[in-house]
């Protein structure tokens, strides 16, 4: 009776500590040069973009075994001021496969060294994302934390549904990723970007989640060939809209902080401005 | 200090980041109507020539590369000062490039002091470099000075002194490298079409498809070819797409394969949409080249199946106009279709006799293009193989003759029938067209043939044969062929240890300290010794039977190739090998007689047998049979199986039962693996 009491207390705390994250519209910026046509810079103003998530570069493994720095992205315009920029730094899952000393110092000092360099003040928040596994967790979530002591400001990593059912990271917030949810061997039955049906199962972790999270939406589009034949993917306004209400219905404050998979001109012609809209209502 | 002078920097500054590079194996492309050396590797190889004969080094090594500190050294002795400024200058250079370098690749990110440095330093080097455009020197010096101009963003400066200036200068590789830094200013101030042009000229590919990046759909060319018509980019452009679909094909749909840069993907209607486009380019009249354009639909139609309508329109493609490398190009895209749809005929066979002695002809012909090396190399893979399987000599001499690297075929795996056959075919005389060419270009060693056949025989334990082969091959024969970590195995290991008890552990670099020699013929005499046991089998019964069989076994399992004796069978190992076609698994013929020897009344030989059963090695070859215990990974975590019905168990578990928790024997005792077992088997009875 008493180890039951206890584990209640626990989860109720671990609920209670999550703090509800502030209000923002944010979006993704994912390639090697910062450079914002007028449709862009548009698009930021008219949907309050108040963040962006911006790719600084990726870390994966080099011909001798060691992470390195690879497209790291020039700054060849700068974000208006009223937005946030937060470096975010992908990282391939197999550096995660065996120890490597220092990476975590390495990767904060190469962010504030770009920070510093390129004129980019007030960096509040960085961002680490990895497709991990349960092989690659443990280590994945000690770098997480050596990161965090390092970084001693705001540390977020991104989740994607499989992760859900994992321990929860040692990070402020998850952003979770609510797009390649679907098996790409799969893709003449359902959309690999997004299908409600792939996201059902994962549902049920969301209110029980430890962490924070902001949840990042896919605008984008994707092009394959399967045995021949040219497919490409891009999702129905209608199911990103229909999986955030399902969201949203499971876990309330999904809602506060939201994100675009990824800033580009094709992306925002893509879809009505109702759409976005739709996207970042709070 | 060691650097590479980066020669085209329009390259490393505007390329898209890619995450590998590299190139593929054997799928050659067959579409190469424009014979060139690229840009980069002409001008590289002539700058080092140039600082070779500066400073008086005449290697042939063709990894040579640029050493400061050598010209300097040269520069200083012979008292030429603008040389040494010159080299000064450009090592500072060198020091602005690798900033931008580290910016990119290296974890040390360049700080803002760091840059400022740079864009001082280029600056200064600039401005020397002007100072110096009327010395002797003034074409390496105008290059350093469009150098910096172009990592200072200055392009329009470049365009300028290109036209008024350095355009004028003489002709040397120094001009050709502005040249190049000329287009990239004009790219780079949104004169693309100019560019494209002078980067077609120069033969700079990686200029040229990092300009076209974007723009090479079929879309993207047909608009191209609207504008111009003869534009010199467009069979540039061709070229890609139609490697590209080639590319597509060779990868099963997955264009991306190989790591290789600027692959994209082709699909069925894209490729369609060029074949229709070609033929019209070659109607309307207005191409200089219509040969390229009517081989380039040829070629698209074989790539997607439509292989009757590639014969005709590949026979109407070589009499039409184009260069003499086009008619070459439409002549091996003529052979490679028509090769593919052939029957097996004799007159195909002559027609092909022919053909390859052309093809060879052009290999001479070209000592600085591997093209036609590469087509024979892909015909031989991708057509002549298959073609031949019907015929396993003849197919093993077209193997053999022509360049088939990464075809699959392994003169070592052929049977050993087909293997005398062949052997035979190479030593007779012929009539016919092609087996003449073929044993034209055979080059086989008769005494290399004898050991290869006489070991297929030791692999199939059919010892008389292989002892009258082996007969034949003399002891230097080996002692002259082999390498030396060869003969120091095969001298050292011997086949009567038993491997359950001892590894021949050898420490590999002794085997350069001294030259081993074979003395003995060591794989006749095992043949010899093996035999004899064998066939003294019948003759013995009881205990001597049983003992005679545990010996046979220790060395049926030393020859395997998991035991130390490995080099009887094989000419080295590797620890992913396993047992082979057309070879008896010798760890099972092991087995057969240590489960004879295991049934013996002699205790100390029944433990021995036993023992011998749980040598995990016996078993690795068969299909479907577990070792006694296994490791898998399940969600992330190890878990164990435990196989009863394994062999390796009953054989260890009999031994438990014949000798107890603790047994006496020191070779049981000190056994690790048998230890594991037992401390399993203990709790788990």
């Amino acid at each position: 009776m008493v180890t039951l009491l206890l584990l209640a207390m626990t989860a109720c705390d671990k609920l209670s500590s999550r703090k509800p994250l502030e209000q923002s519209n944010a979006v993704y910026y994912w390639r090697t040069d910062l450079r914002l046509d007028s449709t862009e810079r548009a698009f930021l103003s008219q949907y309050h973009i108040n963040k962006v998530y911006c790719r600084y570069f990726d870390v994966v493994m080099d011909d001798s075994g060691e992470p390195k720095p690879n497209a790291t992205i020039s700054f060849s315009d700068t974000l208006p001021d009223s937005i946030e920029i937060i470096p975010t730094v992908y990282i391939t899952e197999d550096c995660m496969h065996a120890d490597h000393d220092g990476l975590a110092e390495k990767i904060v000092t190469r962010i504030r060294q770009m920070n510093e360099t390129n004129d980019i003040p007030n960096v509040r928040e960085i961002q680490i994302d990895c497709d991990y596994t349960s092989k690659s967790r443990k280590r994945y979530y000690q770098f997480l934390e050596e990161v965090g002591r390092l970084w001693k400001a705001r540390l977020s990593t991104t989740i994607r549904l499989h992760q859900l059912s994992m321990p929860a990271p040692p990070v402020d917030y998850g952003a979770l990723m609510v797009y390649n949810t679907g098996d790409p061997r799969k893709s003449e039955e359902r959309n690999p970007i997004l299908d409600y049906r792939d996201v059902g199962p994962y549902l049920k972790h969301l209110d029980n989640y430890p962490l924070p999270l902001a949840t990042a939406y896919p605008v984008f589009r994707w092009l394959r060939m399967v045995y021949g034949v040219r497919y490409e993917y891009t999702v129905e306004a209608e199911e990103i809209l229909k999986v955030k209400h399902a969201m949203e219905k499971e876990r309330s404050d999904l809602s506060r902080s939201i994100i675009t998979y990824h800033l580009d001109k094709d992306n925002i012609d893509r879809y009505k401005p109702e759409t976005y809209e739709e996207i970042y209502h709070h | 200090m060691k650097r590479f002078i980066i020669i085209s920097l329009l390259s490393a500054l505007i390329m898209p980041a890619f995450a590998c590079g590299g190139w593929g194996t054997d799928n050659y492309y067959l579409f190469s109507p424009y014979y060139g050396q690229s840009f980069k590797s002409r001008v590289e190889k002539t700058c080092n020539d140039n600082w070779k004969a500066y400073i008086g080094d005449t290697s042939t090594d063709e990894w040579w590369s640029f050493h400061d500190e050598d010209v300097l050294k040269a520069a200083r002795q012979k008292g030429d000062a603008l040389m040494v400024s010159y080299v000064q200058n450009l090592q500072k250079y060198l020091k602005c490039v690798s900033v931008e370098r580290d910016k990119q690749y290296e974890w040390g990110y360049p700080s803002k002091d760091e840059i400022a440095t740079q864009q001082r330093d280029l600056k200064a080097i600039r401005t020397y470099a002007q100072g110096k455009l009327n010395s002797k020197l003034r074409s390496q010096h105008g290059l350093l000075f469009m150098r910096c101009n172009m990592m200072l963003g200055q392009h329009q400066e470049n365009i300028t002194f290109w036209e008024q200036t350095a355009s004028q200068y003489i002709e040397t590789v120094y001009k050709d490298m502005m040249h190049n830094i000329y287009a990239g200013a004009l790219y780079k101030t949104g004169r693309e079409a100019e560019a494209g042009q002078l980067f077609a000229e120069m033969n700079d590919y990686e200029s040229l498809m990092t300009m076209y990046y974007l723009k090479r759909s079929y879309q993207a060319i047909s608009q191209h070819y609207k504008q111009n018509p003869t534009s010199k980019a467009l069979p540039w452009l061709l070229t890609d797409f139609v490697n590209n679909a080639q590319e597509y094909v060779d990868n099963g749909g997955s264009g991306y394969a190989n790591g290789k840069m600027f692959v994209r993907d082709i699909n069925a209607q894209e490729s369609w949409q060029m074949q229709q486009f070609c033929e019209m380019v070659v109607k309307e009249g207005k191409t200089d080249c219509p040969i390229m354009w009517k081989m380039a639909k040829a070629w698209l139609e074989f790539l997607s199946g439509k292989k009757k309508e590639a014969a005709t329109d590949i026979l109407d493609a070589v009499k039409l106009d184009g260069t003499a490398r086009m008619k070459d190009n439409a002549h091996v895209l003529m052979l490679y279709i028509t090769a593919a749809q052939a029957k097996p005929s004799q007159a195909f066979d002559d027609y092909l006799a022919d053909e390859l002695t052309w093809l060879r002809g052009k290999q001479k012909e070209s000592t600085d293009d591997s093209f036609f090396d590469n087509v024979e190399t892909r015909l031989t893979n991708y057509v002549l193989v298959p073609h031949y399987r019907y015929n396993p000599v003849r197919l093993t001499a077209v193997a053999r003759a022509l360049h088939s690297a990464g075809s699959g075929f392994d003169l070592d795996t052929l049977n050993v029938a087909d293997t005398e056959k062949y052997l035979y075919y190479t030593n007779s005389l012929t009539n016919n067209k092609l087996d003449k060419f073929l044993k034209a270009n055979i080059h086989e060693n008769d005494t290399a043939m004898s050991d290869l056949i006489g070991t297929k025989y030791m692999r199939l334990c059919q010892w008389d044969k292989a002892i009258a082969w082996l007969n034949t091959v003399p002891i230097s024969y080996y002692n002259n062929n082999r390498s030396k970590g060869y003969l120091y195995y095969s001298l050292i290991r011997q086949w009567d240890v038993e491997p359950w008890a001892k590894r021949q552990w050898l420490d590999e670099d002794k085997a350069w300290e001294k030259d081993y020699k074979w003395w003995k013929h060591r794989k006749l005499d095992f043949c010899k010794e093996v035999q004899m046991m064998e066939n003294s089998l019948n003759m013995l019964s009881g205990k001597a039977l049983e003992q005679s069989c545990y010996n046979l076994a220790v060395r049926y399992a030393q020859a395997s190739i998991h035991g130390d004796c490995w080099w009887l069978l094989r000419d080295f190992k590797s620890c992913m090998d396993s047992v082979r076609v057309h070879e008896v698994d010798l760890g099972q013929k092991a087995v057969k007689m240590l489960q004879k020897a295991a049934a013996s009344t002699d205790l100390s030989l029944k433990r021995k047998a036993l023992f011998a059963l749980g040598y995990r090695e016996l078993y690795n070859d068969v299909k479907g049979l577990s070792h006694w215990y296994t490791v898998s990974w399940e969600a992330g975590e190890s878990v164990q199986a435990y196989h009863r019905d394994a062999p390796q168990f009953q054989a260890y578990q009999a031994l438990y039962e014949l000798t107890g928790d603790e047994p006496q024997e020191e070779y049981i005792r000190k056994c690790d693996a048998y230890d594991q077992f037992r401390k399993y088997y203990r709790e788990h009875k």
